[in-house]
């Protein structure tokens, strides 16, 4: 069969690969209930993924990883050309840092070089500025797996390696290293998530975020495992583990949906979009299941990471030095802010997009989510059920990974609990309707709206004025000016971008002028240049025969 | 199994007692003002009337509004409710105290937060919408020192549910500390913004352009608006209640000691007439600040909030 030639090719399935595979397979089954089932492509890109989750030896999954690079690349190509090239180039840069990697020797040289590789292609920063472009160009089935399933299995590197392959020569700085950089991602990824206005975009930016939360975890938990505490590892490992089940169920709901948006209005800007909660109610309100679990609120499927995250954090910093348990203080400040910027993301999408007035007649005359995608995020929905309600399940399922990953590890139960919440919450619903029935009166009557006491709105303008409404940049304008400037810098863009790539643009443009010139040189000049080529070879050579 | 039918009744207690008592506070508080102003202010228990005014009234469903108006008011009300039987008040080892985590806690209050921003954007008006831009402003650094400052609770109390901290800082000999003086002052700049009053917005104000909390309900009547006008009680009460337990848990009882529970009960009345009376002091003496001074006003509460724990690990690295 494939393989290095007399070793063939490993296949080697464990806990770990079975988590993985578990967090994949509603995403494939709703990517390909979502349009994408007759897809060539879509299929190698699975088959890809699914080859690095099952893969034994370091071969097979860099097969698998660059299958799964190569036919994602496919998929962004036929949505849009223009991101494709850069994705192809951070394809082939994490390549390069991956299999050197494979092949060194067990050190902190080959966690970095995996950190890198494995880091830029699940968009961790400062390597993440191509995610909010490539993301949202292929058709939402496959946006939908890209960030649910693909950055997954780019992490899943990332476990294997720091945790398994490379567990002998594990350091601390690699967890505070990993977590810095996972801090990093979510300040940017959810700052963002708030500031941009296309649907696909916004959810890229969010998709970020949440590699970031997961970074933070696992990075958490390295550090705790090279220290020798049990109980922080364990509480970390449950964190990333949960929050990358927590965001494999959720955000392909949300890129689902944003291609119904797609398909219904012919646009993903928020500034077109308004009031699809009325036309579209079954799209409208699985995107609101899916908004519950990005913005992190209790009783939906992305609080219980949160918290396990949160309660990470702190357990890090009641340990360890000064400056790291300050530093950690600083981590928890950022994972704060984080959950608040990504609340306002998710309010930000269900309350321009889905709620109030149509900003444009698309909007207004959506037709509601089609069989197969709706099908598709109904399955995801059902799947987040349990996450809300007993994520103390799923955790208990989780401790066999655990225990692959870090031995020692103690995995303490959760102290969040959705169902007390729940009763309590039915016990004060069933109080407000006895006092309702009691003292009040039933019924609602439609009116105008008040606005302040506006008058209505002339005849040509069905729901009035659209600019009376806030805008997707309107209401994200307080936070663009108190936090965006300082973070983003006034011309609003990605500091990835601007340190990272543009001098990269910057070296291409020169290489190809010193090329240009080279190409065009006369024909005294190359002679002249090959004489200097041969008079330099033939004094090397004499230098080195005479010494 | 006693101890268990005392906790039952000492929550049930609280629970009713909260709910029962959420308006009376806001009418002392106002009463409190407009004494304060110079003013006779309205009766003490006019909340109640206008609670009950307010679900006798027609409730409105404005036009441009989706089928969903009608839940953020719900969402709001169920999500303090739930916050509010967790938060102990004048006892400690209620039946709630497990679930009662300070996350779980500060995520109600984010749930709360997003329903009344969602409630705010729903018929799509200028003033809903600015208001909820502004509350998602200063949610970000609200909950960022909320969160920070759980790591100096944890830290002292070894805990991390309010029914643990209560207990620990009660019995503990945790004196004054630097630290919890910082923490104090970090929780109450969070708690008047979270609860809407002076310096950052104004409950009674009725100038459009400067209304935040108001700016997102202004489109809620009837018994809609009787659902957040009570939730927003009920917020502040259970601001105080998560105050006192966290800064006063002096003299709180135990659920499991009956004969504690007059002197606790007694206790928290005092403590919520303390703060009362210091909240108004403070709002009278205090003017409304730009929208845009908000953000300063909290990130000194975040910078509070890390100084707290900072200070906190210098004290066990000197060994003070």
């Amino acid at each position: 069969m494939f393989g290095l030639p007399g070793q063939g090719m490993h296949l080697h399935l464990d806990a770990l690969s079975l988590l993985f595979g578990c967090i994949l397979l509603p995403q494939v089954a709703a990517a390909a209930l979502a349009g994408m089932r007759g897809s060539v492509p879509f299929w190698a890109f699975v088959l890809g993924m699914g080859l690095t989750l099952l893969a034994g030896d370091g071969f097979t999954l860099i097969l698998g990883f660059e299958l799964m690079s190569a036919a994602s690349w496919l998929l962004v190509m036929q949505g849009d050309a223009k991101p494709a090239t850069l994705y192809a180039g951070v394809a082939i840069f994490s390549a390069a840092c991956l299999i050197p990697a494979m092949f060194l020797p067990v050190s902190s040289l080959a966690f970095v070089l995996i950190a890198i590789g494995a880091g830029a292609k699940a968009g961790l920063a400062p390597l993440h500025s191509w995610l909010p472009r490539a993301h949202p160009a292929p058709p939402a089935g496959v946006s939908a797996l890209m960030s649910g399933g693909m950055v997954k299995v780019a992490l899943y590197v990332l476990i294997r390696y720091a945790f398994v392959v490379l567990a002998p020569a594990q350091q601390p700085w690699w967890g505070v290293a990993l977590a810095a950089a996972g801090a990093l991602s979510v300040l940017i990824g959810a700052l963002r998530a708030v500031l941009e206005v296309e649907l696909k975009t916004l959810l890229a930016c969010s998709t970020v975020e949440y590699v970031g939360l997961i970074a933070v975890g696992l990075g958490l938990a390295l550090y705790a495992k090279a220290i020798g505490d049990a109980e922080l590892s364990g509480l970390a490992l449950q964190a990333a583990l949960l929050c990358a089940v927590a965001h494999g169920l959720f955000k392909p709901i949300l890129f689902i949906g944003a291609g119904e948006v797609k398909h219904a209005t012919g646009t993903t800007s928020l500034n077109w979009l308004g009031g699809m909660m009325r036309g579209t109610p079954r799209l409208g309100m699985l995107m609101l299941l899916g908004a519950l679990g990005m913005a992190a609120l209790p009783l939906g499927p992305g609080f219980a990471p949160e918290f396990l995250l949160f309660h990470a954090a702190i357990g890090a910093a009641a340990t360890g030095g000064i400056l790291a348990r300050i530093g950690f203080s600083a981590l928890l400040a950022v994972l704060g802010i984080g959950a608040a910027l990504a609340l306002a993301a998710a309010v930000r999408l269900i309350g321009l997009g889905f709620l109030g007035r149509p900003r444009s007649l698309h909007a207004a005359a959506a037709e509601d989510a089609r069989r197969g995608p709706f099908l598709a995020m109904a399955l995801l929905g059902v799947c987040c059920v349990p996450l809300a309600l007993v994520p103390g399940l799923i955790l208990d399922l989780l401790n066999p990974v655990i225990m692959l990953l870090a031995p020692a590890a103690q995995t303490p139960p959760l102290a969040y609990a959705p169902i007390t919440l729940l009763v309590l919450a039915g016990i004060a619903a069933l109080a407000a309707g006895f006092a309702q029935t009691r003292w009040g009166v039933r019924g609602l009557r439609e009116v105008p709206a008040w606005n302040g006491g506006f008058g209505r709105s002339p005849a040509w303008l069905p729901f009035g004025d659209p600019h009376t409404q806030a805008s997707a940049t309107g209401f994200a304008e307080p936070i663009m000016r108190v936090l965006g400037k300082g973070l983003l810098g006034t011309a609003m863009t990605d500091p990835a971008e601007r340190f990272l790539l543009a001098p990269l643009f910057r070296l291409q443009t020169k290489l190809i002028r010193l090329a240009e010139r080279v190409r065009r040189a006369t024909i005294r000049e190359r002679l002249a240049f090959v004489f200097a080529a041969l008079v330099a070879c033939l004094l090397a050579l004499g230098l080195g025969q005479g010494g | 199994m006693l101890a268990f039918v005392l906790a039952f009744i000492a929550t049930a207690l609280h629970i009713a007692l909260c709910f029962a008592g959420a308006p009376l506070l806001t009418g002392i508080v106002n009463k409190l003002r407009a004494w304060l102003l110079g003013r006779r202010g309205p009766p003490v228990l006019q909340p109640y009337l206008h609670l009950a005014k307010l679900l006798r009234k027609t409730t409105l469903l404005p036009d441009t509004a989706t089928e969903l108006f009608i839940l953020w008011p719900l969402g709001v009300f169920l999500a303090i409710a739930v916050a509010i039987m967790l938060i102990p008040g004048f006892a400690t080892g209620m039946l709630t105290a497990d679930a009662g985590d300070y996350i779980t806690i500060v995520g109600l209050f984010a749930l709360a937060r997003a329903a009344t921003m969602l409630g705010g954007l729903e018929t799509g008006f200028g003033f809903g919408g600015a208001g909820a831009a502004r509350e998602a402003l200063f949610g970000l650094f609200a909950e960022g020192a909320l969160l920070v400052l759980l790591l100096a609770f944890a830290l002292l109390a070894q805990d991390t549910s309010l029914d643990g901290i209560a207990t620990a800082f009660r019995s503990a000999h945790i004196g004054i500390s630097v630290s919890l003086g910082f923490a104090l002052a970090a929780m109450l700049t969070v708690a008047l913004t979270e609860t809407g009053r002076i310096p950052t917005d104004n409950p009674s104000g009725h100038l459009e352009l400067a209304m935040v909390h108001e700016a997102m309900a202004l489109e809620y009547s009837g018994r809609l608006l009787a659902f957040i006008d009570y939730a927003a009680m009920l917020r502040l009460l259970a601001w105080m209640n998560l105050i006192g337990t966290i800064f006063l848990p002096f003299g709180m009882a135990r659920a499991a000691a009956f004969l504690s529970w007059p002197g606790g009960l007694l206790l928290w009345a005092g403590k919520l007439a303390v703060m009362a009376a210091a909240l108004s002091v403070f709002e009278v003496s205090r003017a409304k600040m730009r929208v845009f001074r908000v953000p300063e006003f909290l990130g000194a509460a975040l910078l509070l909030g890390m100084l707290a724990g900072v200070f906190l690990f210098v004290a066990a690295r000197i060994g003070a």
